[in-house]
């Protein structure tokens, strides 16, 4: 284990940033924590470094107590949101930062650290790059710039702000993969916290959901994606129709009637249910009880807007199904729900 | 790799595009750009011109005898030991404030920065009477003081602390804006990767305010030098001891020795333009590096 | 500014809605950076040193007085006299510059012409040239036979030096940078968007200027004049040599308090700075009251 945190509480005046979380992060792994703004993820990669002590609680890293622990003698990678290069520094000397601020004692030679520098530079493909400033850096190159610097101290742990928060679509993107091919080849414990529901999915071993300085759900991204344990986590991976509805004997029912859905799990009285726009089935039927009313296409997929007494709900298919389906908008038709999930109000 | 490179662009004035919409007629600039530099000429540069123009009236060998006279060297002596005390100390007290007040949330900070900025506020006059009143033969400490055999009014000391009242927000006032629009993201990322307090501070805090830093100092050190209303109060114009260059000048001119008067005067406009070049350098080539808020 | 935007303890520590409603707990929010007490202490006793206590004992001196003293020593005749050289003048300055500086910065800014940014750093001259040293250069070129002073007087009959006139222009000497560098900034980064719609809606010239680029302006150069107005009473240096320093007519406050101060009047030096002092307050008080209505009525 390399990372336990035991009931860590940390409030900001009367905001409450992290009530009483525990969480285990493997030796090794990549844990992502993902969730809104305000939710209490940075702060808790932050007291993991050190930048910010907790109200109350513990931290175990590669099991020694840490709290008591200055961020010097953590031995911690931290890449920051905005990365907080050293900008009067070329990106050598930013990477060489924490092996020069040694104590004497441990402090490498010149010519180590310059290997060491060099290596590092190399890992993150940078190499030509040496001798520039942090401002003659494009954003992904400075991103890969301060993940040498935080790797350069050699940390057990590496942790990770956003990391690629200030980044544009594609960027982010490429820098995403080789990421995950970095830590597949140096396989560091590596935590990162997002608001990016798809890059903690395409990422992460583990995804960690948080909501208002809870951990709502850990689990694999198949499984938090799959099995959401919560309302919250329903709603805040990927698309999805919600209703308020009422369950009696195992069916709740939305509207008046209008639409039943098997509920599990023994809720009775008031609910919401959640269904997924690509498990919401539509077939055309010249009598059914709802109607088309738009379709959008994007890219290779079609959102189709349903009409049903009242309620809006999209589903979603490829444009090809759409086509095998011959629905324009104005049509009636009828929807079944492959899946879904009734939580209690 | 990605296309994004974003090249920071050196630091360049704002040149509004022309835009037809946004013009007035020739005759209206040319008439408005006449009537302003026709109004600087006439109160600026006029009387630079004529500080320099009455200094060599006399010809260059007048105005040497007036810059080697011993009082004249004195008020010079003078004024560079009363600058070299009064800039370090608000450059370690500017350093010290903005420190705490860019790196740290605390209760009544902004009643901390309205403080700092008092002295500009009141009068130099003022600025002098202050230290008279508490200092002075007839002030609070006066009797205490003169029991210890120590003087602080008409001697070095009292135009010390005149002195630096009156130039004590310049370093702080650059700085604190200067700082908290860094933010503390680097420093924190000092620490994380092993640095200590200090060497977080001289590795990182130093090199990222070095010019404002620069720039503090220049315009501390140039009122330093040229104070006249506060020293004033607290000098007792002794020649040759208490007189510092602006004082000097004013003894001078009293006497009608003019072209002495405005010999000393001249070597005080000549600071003020070479503290003018630097400034400008300054925030022409590192005008990102400084305080967003500058004038 | 915390680089951080969207980060949670940003938005716990920063966030308004939170702080106001709740006095903050803890004197300090913690941080990982050192250094707090030390430089806290320090700044603490050397603004006390420096600033407090002596700004302190000139209350004290002057409140000794009583408060039948204190306003018998700042109601005499030569006094009220001196009140309103120094702040009639400083008024009058602060208008001039006000006008003139807003024609500077304009120029500045919108037109380009060669020598622009020589003359944009001249403006900062009379931050930078020592006041004594002004003085005498303007009481010399204003002087009755000064290079300014002679044709004026001979052409117009105008006396400047020895006059309240003289005065003024050394508080306009003075003050002019503090109305340049307050509105050249905002009207740099005035959006030309607005100009241009004004334009396109069939405004002339002068009424866009008048209805779209003076608003946005006037609180900045309402800030132009207080800080000149107020940098103008408290103006010794510059005016002293050119003034005359006649009681009643030519003679200014803090000459007042240098006088009284030679008559080992520490009482009456000290009540009149805590007046000259508390009037000032008092003005920038309204000044910037008025600047913040200003403000709240062209929020932008």
């Amino acid at each position: 284990m390399a990372i336990q945190v035991s009931g860590i509480t940390k409030r900001f005046n009367d905001f409450t940033a992290l009530d009483s979380v525990d969480l285990e992060v493997k030796s090794g792994e990549l844990l992502a924590l993902l969730g809104p703004s305000g939710s209490g993820k940075t702060t808790l990669l932050r007291i993991m470094a050190g930048l910010e002590s907790p109200d109350g609680g513990g931290l175990l890293l590669n099991g020694e107590e840490a709290l008591g622990l200055k961020p010097r003698d953590r031995q911690v990678g931290f890449v920051f949101q905005h990365y907080a290069l050293f900008r009067h520094m070329t990106v050598f000397d930013n990477v060489a930062f924490g092996l020069k601020v040694r104590p004497r004692g441990e402090r490498p030679g010149s010519a180590e650290i310059k290997r060491r520098v060099t290596e590092l530079l190399e890992l993150v493909q940078l190499s030509p790059f040496a001798g520039r400033y942090p401002a003659q850096l494009s954003g992904g190159q400075r991103q890969r710039v301060a993940l040498a610097r935080a790797l350069a101290i050699e940390p057990k742990v590496l942790l990770l702000d956003e990391p690629f928060g200030a980044l544009d679509a594609k960027v982010r993107k490429e820098l995403r993969r080789w990421l995950r091919k970095l830590h597949d080849d140096i396989h560091i414990t590596s935590v990162f916290v997002t608001h990016d529901q798809e890059e903690a999915l395409e990422l992460a071993d583990r995804v960690v959901v948080m909501n208002q300085g809870r951990i709502e759900q850990i689990g694999t991204p198949a499984e938090v994606y799959d099995h959401p344990a919560s309302a919250f986590v329903y709603e805040f991976l990927g698309q999805v129709n919600r209703f308020d509805c009422t369950v009696e004997g195992g069916i709740a029912r939305v509207g008046d009637g209008a639409l039943a859905i098997p509920a599990q799990g023994g809720v009775q009285g008031p609910a919401v249910a959640y269904v997924r726009p690509h498990d919401l089935g539509v077939t055309p039927a010249s009598a059914g009880p709802a109607r088309i009313s738009g379709i959008h296409v994007v890219g290779p997929d079609a959102r189709i807007d349903i009409d049903l007494a009242g309620l809006t709900l999209e589903a979603e298919m490829d444009r090809e199904r759409l086509a095998t389906l011959g629905i324009v908008a104005g049509d009636r038709c009828a929807i079944h729900i492959d899946r879904a999930r009734v939580f209690a109000r | 790799m990605p296309a994004d490179a974003s090249i920071a662009a050196p630091a360049s004035i704002r040149v509004q595009p022309a835009r037809a919409a946004l013009t007035e007629p020739a005759w209206v600039r040319v008439a408005l750009i006449a009537g302003a530099l026709l109004f600087l000429a006439l109160f600026l540069l006029l009387p630079l011109v004529a500080v320099f123009v009455e200094a060599l009236r006399r010809g260059f060998g007048a105005y040497w005898t007036a810059l080697i006279e011993p009082d004249a060297v004195a008020a010079i002596q003078l004024t560079l030991i009363v600058a070299a005390i009064s800039v370090p100390a608000n450059l370690l007290f500017g350093i010290a404030a903005s420190w705490c007040v860019a790196k740290f949330d605390f209760r009544g900070k902004n009643l901390l920065i309205t403080l700092i900025d008092l002295p500009f506020s009141v009068s130099p006059v003022i600025s002098g009477l202050i230290y008279v009143l508490l200092f002075g033969m007839n002030g609070l400490f006066g009797t205490y003081l003169r029991d210890m055999g120590v003087q602080i009014i008409f001697a070095v000391p009292g135009l010390v602390l005149a002195t630096i009242f009156v130039t004590f927000p310049f370093v702080a006032r650059e700085l604190i804006p200067l700082m908290q629009e860094q933010g503390s993201d680097e420093e924190e990322a000092a620490l994380v990767l092993g640095a200590s307090g200090w060497q977080t501070f001289w590795r990182v805090t130093i090199p990222n305010i070095k010019w404002g830093l620069l720039y503090g100092v220049l315009l501390c050190n140039a009122r330093a030098m040229g104070e006249f209303g506060a020293v004033s109060v607290v000098s007792g114009h002794i020649r040759g001891e208490t007189n510092t260059m602006p004082l000097h000048v004013e003894i001078l001119y009293n006497e009608y020795n003019f072209v002495a008067a405005f010999a000393v005067a001249s070597l005080l406009a000549m600071l003020a333009l070479v503290t003018l070049v630097v400034k400008t350098a300054l925030e022409w080539r590192f005008g990102d590096e400084l305080a967003a808020s500058r004038h | 500014m915390v680089a951080a935007a969207d980060s949670d303890s940003t938005l716990a520590g920063k966030g308004g809605a939170v702080t106001v409603r709740a006095p903050v707990p803890l004197f300090r929010k913690p941080s990982v950076l050192p250094g707090f007490g030390l430089t806290l202490g320090f700044t603490l006793s050397y603004l006390s040193c420096i600033v407090l206590v002596p700004l302190a004992a000139l209350i004290v001196r002057s409140s000794g007085l009583g408060w039948s003293g204190f306003w018998s020593a700042v109601t005499t005749p030569r006094v009220l006299a001196a009140f309103e050289v120094s702040f009639g003048l400083s008024f009058a300055a602060a208008l001039t510059n006000a006008l003139f500086g807003f024609l500077v910065a304009w120029v500045l800014v919108r037109y380009d012409f060669p020598g622009k940014r020589l003359v944009d750093a001249l403006v900062d001259l009379p931050f930078a040239l020592p006041t004594a040293v002004a003085g005498i250069a303007l009481s010399a070129l204003y002087a009755p036979n000064g290079w300014l002073g002679k044709p004026l007087n001979e052409l117009f009959g105008l006396k400047v030096a020895f006059t309240p006139l003289g005065i003024a222009i050394a508080l306009t000497f003075i003050g002019l940078p503090f109305v340049v560098r307050t509105v050249q900034p905002i009207l740099q980064d005035l959006p030309p968007e607005e100009e241009e719609a004004a334009a396109s809606l069939g405004a002339s010239r002068l009424q866009t200027f008048r209805s779209v680029i003076l608003p946005a302006i006037l609180p900045a150069l309402v800030t132009g004049f207080a800080l000149s107005f107020a940098r103008g009473v408290g103006e010794y240096g510059s005016v002293i040599f050119i003034a005359g320093n006649m009681p009643g007519l030519t003679e200014i406050l803090p000459l007042l308090i240098v006088i009284k101060l030679e008559q080992y009047d520490y009482a009456g030096a000290a009540a009149v700075g805590t007046a000259m002092l508390a009037v000032s307050f008092v003005m920038l008080l309204i000044l910037n009251l008025l600047q913040h209505w200003m403000r709240s009525r062209h929020a932008r």
